[in-house]
């Protein structure tokens, strides 16, 4: 009897290394915690978003501002960690997007012939998109964006953008060209009206993923809720304004 | 008239002080001992607040429970629409009450026709309610500073009325629900949704089992215990139209009844005074306006006859407050019964208004310019909304129009004061017994009867009845089970089999007319008399003429409704004969011909101060009257006056 | 005073369970404007019978808006066009002569049909099942007034209790998610003290089984709280959200 009380209250290192590692698998599991890695990796993206869009709107101070910007942060030792940070960041929201829209078609296998949203309050700026609201494209705006993404990848990871000239030959031989004047190229090229559209849907994107966020989080309260609702919009427009603004900037005006 | 048997019933009810009955008899109860406990199995019928509260109560104490209900959830049972509250003696707003306030209260409320002693033990346990809804969170109305709040009720003295906003039905229903799914999860309970009793089976002169229909496979089911629990409410619906569910029916108590448990004063129906008139005859129910309104409202018809204007058109010179003028004393806060028969004899007189000319109207025009029409919204708003959205009027514009309608059965299985009907092994909790409310049912006290019953009086009661009874085990194949499954098979398939012309609900209508109109609001004898003959040919045309589709063999609500309603032909018999029988003016039950000078109830204690028992005798045969004297020591008989 | 319409009806008609489904359309002329939409169903019904037809499955029972046994899905919408209203409370005026309107059942993996439009909803008693509840026996209750609740916790608690477990919020939802209906239990208990013991035992067990029946993830789409009949604020999904993380992120169970 004393032995196997004993026993109980002395939970075996191997039973509780299981243990420690189990609740963050059933958290990981479960559809809550699902949607917080979702808003944890949306709210980071978010961030990231605000220091790029910082960095190129420099662009328009001028060459050498851009130049020595991209110089600066292309010199920094932690850049290829941060940028491995951001895949992985960009890889779990993309792949848990897929996962849970999977998971979501299957809570629903026969469909309705007709439906039609109840929700009385008129859709606000990015609220409502041409296929209905935004809250229910977050997934088909993703993908929108994620193709963008490829195409901006081609342009200034890979350089295969085929009307940019990546490098320049020089007297002492071929170099490759100064930042502002490959994203000045980029900007002006048949690629930007792609940038136009996947900076807009990103706005689109952004006005519920920002807000739905918190909500996910657990960060509803009704003072702030308002708040941060408005703010999602603001943010959205900022970022999806400033980045288009750059290939219209570059098609038209530069 | 039907035979009178003298039999002396035992009410089981405890000798002693009033106030000491209830200890005494839970000091003599005998116990079951744990490891028994197990062993034991007890069938729940009915989710409802009685059902729930006893099945969970009994599963904690340690026995085997299985519960059954016709809904899809435990949680969809009717108890969930009582709006106003529940009243308990807890005296927090040190107004005065106290236990015995409540007991006098609620005998002279029943009009002197209900058991002393259950209502007392009512009364005794009515705080211990309170004390468990609180903890299981049912989030009852608070004061600022947290403790619980209280409102006035029914005309009452003192405010003993707990609430939780307009859903106080639903909020203890869902309190009971979540005890009894804790319990499901302990793997005490079983549950049975969408399950539909149609017979008891008694072995041995003892209930041990039940045939049941399972909705959606349409098979028949047998289940076996050492005692059944009837918790199934009130049998309203027999007048088609009532403010009951659809669903609720009399057919599990009805079938007791035909085993032999017998059937204690049917004819106590309670109308409601306050309540949306019929629009149409496609009008499947109808909704309560909670009675509150009539502390601002006013009641009033127009003078002249079949008045078309609409009510803000009718100037004051032409309009007759009638319960003002009738009731100077009490106004239009007389209690329902009286309200309700005021209503009818106006409009009976052929003053009564909008399209079907049986409603009066309930006026807020001089409580808005009094108190302003943000005063009654935030008082009645819910309610107002409600009206619109039913009616499609605008109650703050035009007076609403209200008629009583059928609301609550007093009436039900006899049963002692253990709850044990006729049948040992066969207790009724809640609604569907007789006990507490006698000829009228308080305000409020509906809620508390089907708590107390099933969180604080069974578990003790069935206690006693399983260590006093050696139970031999019984098995489903025994012949009472099988006796009892061929006779709920065959009445099915001869309902299916009948292929005739008429829909149940056609014949459901025409039975609730029959009712409404003969053994309605008031009553007389040629009207009883007449009701009963045509109650007989309707059920005659029943059973020549039914007409159901579809198969047994699957979910088929056209085949519940007729088995339901072919009940309700045999019950509403029973409900006129007991009409009939009782001559004299009680509570909800108002004869014509004894009624005083100023047209009120006269009641008749010297040859009527019983409770009416009736055992079955068969289908068509005069049923047998039994009667249980009823004694007042503690509140002495008076006349109610309201003058 | 009393209109009268003529309508076109699409219903789902599928005879059990596994047996395939499909919409039949029916007539239906002389409606009354005042009829509920139940009531109207009836009013087919009874014609159905008449022409030897079986009539239309579909659940409903107190009809006055508080049981949430009934359900349908009216031309897309859950519960039909009206904000805070169950379909037996649901009138015929809201309609128009001549309309056409499509009812369907709920639909959802968690939520089988079992015939016509009536469907399979205990999922949600068995949530309940794993924690909708304050472990409390009867007769262990201290006096009521030994436990002060704040007006505004309790408030906040009823506003959540008011669910009527209807499954408008499943069926409304794009996702077919039970996150309302969780997340209104969970608000009630866990906001109230008397629920604290249990909170986060609570949170983790019920999500548990929300995700074993199969309802979809919530996307913050907000299409539950607009057709909840008993108008539950999709707050209660962040508090969930909340307790759920508080329960997995800093408790000991």
């Amino acid at each position: 009897m004393v032995t196997k009380l004993a026993e109980k209250q002395q939970p075996s290192p191997s039973a509780g290394g299981r243990s420690a590692t189990k609740w963050i698998m059933t958290l990981l599991s479960s559809s809550i915690g699902q949607k917080f890695v979702m808003g944890i990796t949306g709210l980071l993206l978010c961030s990231f978003l605000v220091v790029h869009l910082a960095g190129n709107l420099l662009v328009y101070v001028g060459a050498d501002a851009y130049n020595t910007y991209a110089k600066e942060l292309h010199s920094m030792l932690l850049l290829p960690v941060a940028e491995v940070g951001l895949f992985l960041l960009l890889f779990t929201h993309i792949a848990l997007a897929f996962k849970l829209t999977r998971d979501n078609q299957r809570a629903r296998q026969v469909g309705y012939q007709q439906t039609q949203s109840k929700i009385q309050e008129k859709p606000s700026l990015f609220g409502q998109t041409p296929m209905g609201r935004t809250s229910s494209w977050m997934f088909i705006s993703g993908a929108i964006i994620l193709a963008f993404l490829i195409v901006h990848m081609i342009d200034m990871k890979l350089h295969l953008n085929p009307s940019v000239e990546y490098s320049i030959k020089t007297p002492e031989g071929v170099v490759e060209a100064k930042p502002y004047d490959i994203i000045i190229q980029v900007l002006g090229s048949l690629t930007a009206p792609i940038y136009i559209v996947g900076t807009i849907v990103l706005g689109f994107h952004l006005s519920h993923g920002f807000w739905s966020a918190f909500q996910s989080l657990g960060l509803n309260h009704p003072k702030y809720m308002p708040w941060i609702k408005k703010l999602a919009i603001l943010f959205a427009f900022v970022i999806a304004a400033g980045f288009a603004s750059l290939p219209i900037w570059g098609l038209f005006i530069h | 008239m039907a035979e009178t048997a003298t039999t002396v019933f035992n009410s089981r009810v405890p000798e002693g002080p009033m106030a000491e009955k209830w200890d005494r008899c839970k000091q003599e109860m005998k116990l079951v001992n744990p490891a028994n406990k197990r062993k034991k199995k007890i069938i729940v019928v009915g989710t409802g607040l009685a059902g729930a509260s006893a099945a969970a109560s009994l599963a904690e104490l340690g026995y085997q429970v299985e519960s059954f209900c016709f809904q899809d959830s435990p949680r969809r049972a009717h108890s969930i629409a009582a709006q106003g509250g529940i009243n308990a003696a807890k005296n927090y707003p040190n107004d005065g009450d106290s236990v015995w306030r409540l007991f006098y209260d609620t005998v002279k409320g029943g009009d002197f026709r209900s058991r002393e002693a259950n209502v007392h033990r009512l009364a005794q346990v009515s705080n211990n309610i309170i004390d468990q809804c609180a903890a299981q969170g049912v989030p009852f109305a608070r004061d600022y500073g947290g403790s619980l709040a209280n409102r006035s009720f029914g005309g009452a003295q003192v405010s003993r009325t707990f609430y939780a906003r307009g859903q106080t039905g639903q909020q203890l229903l869902l309190g009971a629900y979540s005890a009894l799914m804790r319990q499901v999860s302990t793997g005490r309970v079983k549950l049975f949704p969408r399950r539909e009793m149609l017979d008891l089976v008694v072995v041995d002169g003892v209930a041990r089992g039940i045939i049941v229909r399972n909705l959606i496979t349409g098979e028949f089911e047998k289940y076996s215990a050492d005692c059944v629990l009837l918790c199934t409410g009130g049998y309203g619906n027999a007048f088609y139209l009532s403010t009951n569910a659809k669903g609720s029916n009399v057919t599990a108590a009805w079938r007791c009844h035909k085993r032999g448990a017998f059937f204690a004063n049917p004819c106590y129906t309670q109308i409601h005074p306050t309540c949306i008139p019929v629009s149409g005859d496609y009008q499947s129910k109808l909704t309560l306006m909670s009675e509150s309104l009539r502390n601002d409202g006013r009641v009033w018809v127009p003078e002249s006859q079949s008045d078309e204007r609409r009510g803000n058109q009718i100037p004051d010179t032409e309009r007759d407050y009638y319960l003002e003028r009738r009731y100077p004393a009490f106004g239009n806060l007389v209690p329902r019964d009286v309200a309700s028969r005021a209503a009818k004899e106006r409009c009976d007189a052929g003053y009564g208004v909008g399209p079907s000319k049986q409603a009066v109207f309930l006026d807020f025009r001089d409580a808005i310019a009094r108190d302003g029409r943000h005063a009654i919204e935030a008082k009645y708003g819910n309610l107002f909304h409600m009206y619109a959205k039913i009616t499609g009027e605008d109650p703050y514009q035009v007076p609403m129009r209200i008629y009583p309608a059928v609301h609550y059965t007093m009436g039900g299985l006899w049963v002692d004061y253990h709850l044990q009907s006729t049948i040992p092994g066969l207790f009724v909790l809640g609604e569907a017994n007789f006990s507490d409310h006698g000829a009228n049912r308080l305000g409020a006290s509906a809620l508390m009867q089907g708590l107390a019953d099933g969180y604080f009086v069974a578990p003790y009661t069935t206690g006693h009845f399983l260590a006093s009874h050696s139970l031999p085990a019984v098995s489903t194949d025994d012949d009472a089970f099988k006796e009892a499954m061929a006779n709920a098979q065959d009445r099915n398939a001869k309902i299916l089999g009948i292929q005739g012309t008429r829909s149940s609900d056609s014949i459901h209508r025409e039975l609730g007319h029959i009712l409404w109109d003969y053994c309605g609001m008031s009553r007389e004898r040629q009207g009883l008399e007449t009701a009963m003959g045509k109650i007989r040919d309707l059920r005659d045309e029943f059973w020549s003429s039914i007409k159901v589709l579809g198969q047994g063999e699957q979910l088929n609500q056209n085949l519940e409704h007729a088995g339901r309603l072919a009940d309700f032909l045999e019950f509403g018999e029973l409900m006129v004969r007991d009409a009939l029988v009782r001559e004299e003016s009680c509570g909800g039950h108002f004869r014509e011909e004894h009624q005083t000078k100023e047209n009120e109830a006269l009641r008749d204690d010297e040859n009527f101060c019983h409770v009416a028992a009736w055992e079955f005798k068969g289908v068509g045969n005069e049923p047998v009257e039994h009667r249980e004297h009823l004694e007042f020591v503690e509140v002495p008989l008076a006349t109610r006056s309201y003058k | 005073m009393s209109e009268t319409l003529d309508l076109t009806l699409k219903v789902w008609r599928q005879p059990g369970s596994d047996a395939p489904g499909r919409y039949v359309e029916y007539k239906l002329t002389g409606i009354s404007t005042h009829m509920s939409f139940l009531e109207m169903l009836d009013v087919l019904n009874e014609q159905l019978i008449a022409k030897g037809e079986e009539m239309i499955a579909f659940d409903h029972d107190c009809r006055e808006g508080i049981c949430g046994m009934c359900s349908l899905m009216i031309n897309g919408q859950a519960h039909g066009p009206d904000t805070g209203t169950t379909t037996c409370q649901l009138h015929m005026r809201r309609f128009k002569n001549r309309d056409t309107i499509v009812v369907e059942p709920w639909r959802a993996k968690a939520f089988p049909v079992i015939r016509d439009l009536v469907v399979d909803r205990s999922a949600f008693d068995r949530i309940i099942e794993k924690g909708g509840f304050i472990s409390v026996n009867t007769g262990s209750a201290p006096e009521a007034n030994a436990i002060p609740v704040p007006a505004h916790i309790q408030e906040t608690a009823m506003d959540a209790a008011a669910c009527i477990g209807c499954g408008a919020c499943v069926a409304a939802c794009k996702n077919a998610s039970a996150m309302l209906f969780v997340s209104a239990k969970v608000s009630h208990l866990s906001t109230l003290p008397q629920g604290q013991p249990e909170r986060a035992s609570r949170a983790q067990n019920m999500v548990a089984q929300m995700d074993l029946e199969g309802f979809g993830n919530c996307t913050n789409t907000e299409e539950c709280q607009a057709a909840c009949p008993a108008e539950i604020s999709v707050s209660n999904i962040a508090r969930l959200n909340r307790e759920y993380l508080r329960a997995k992120l800093c408790s000991y169970e």
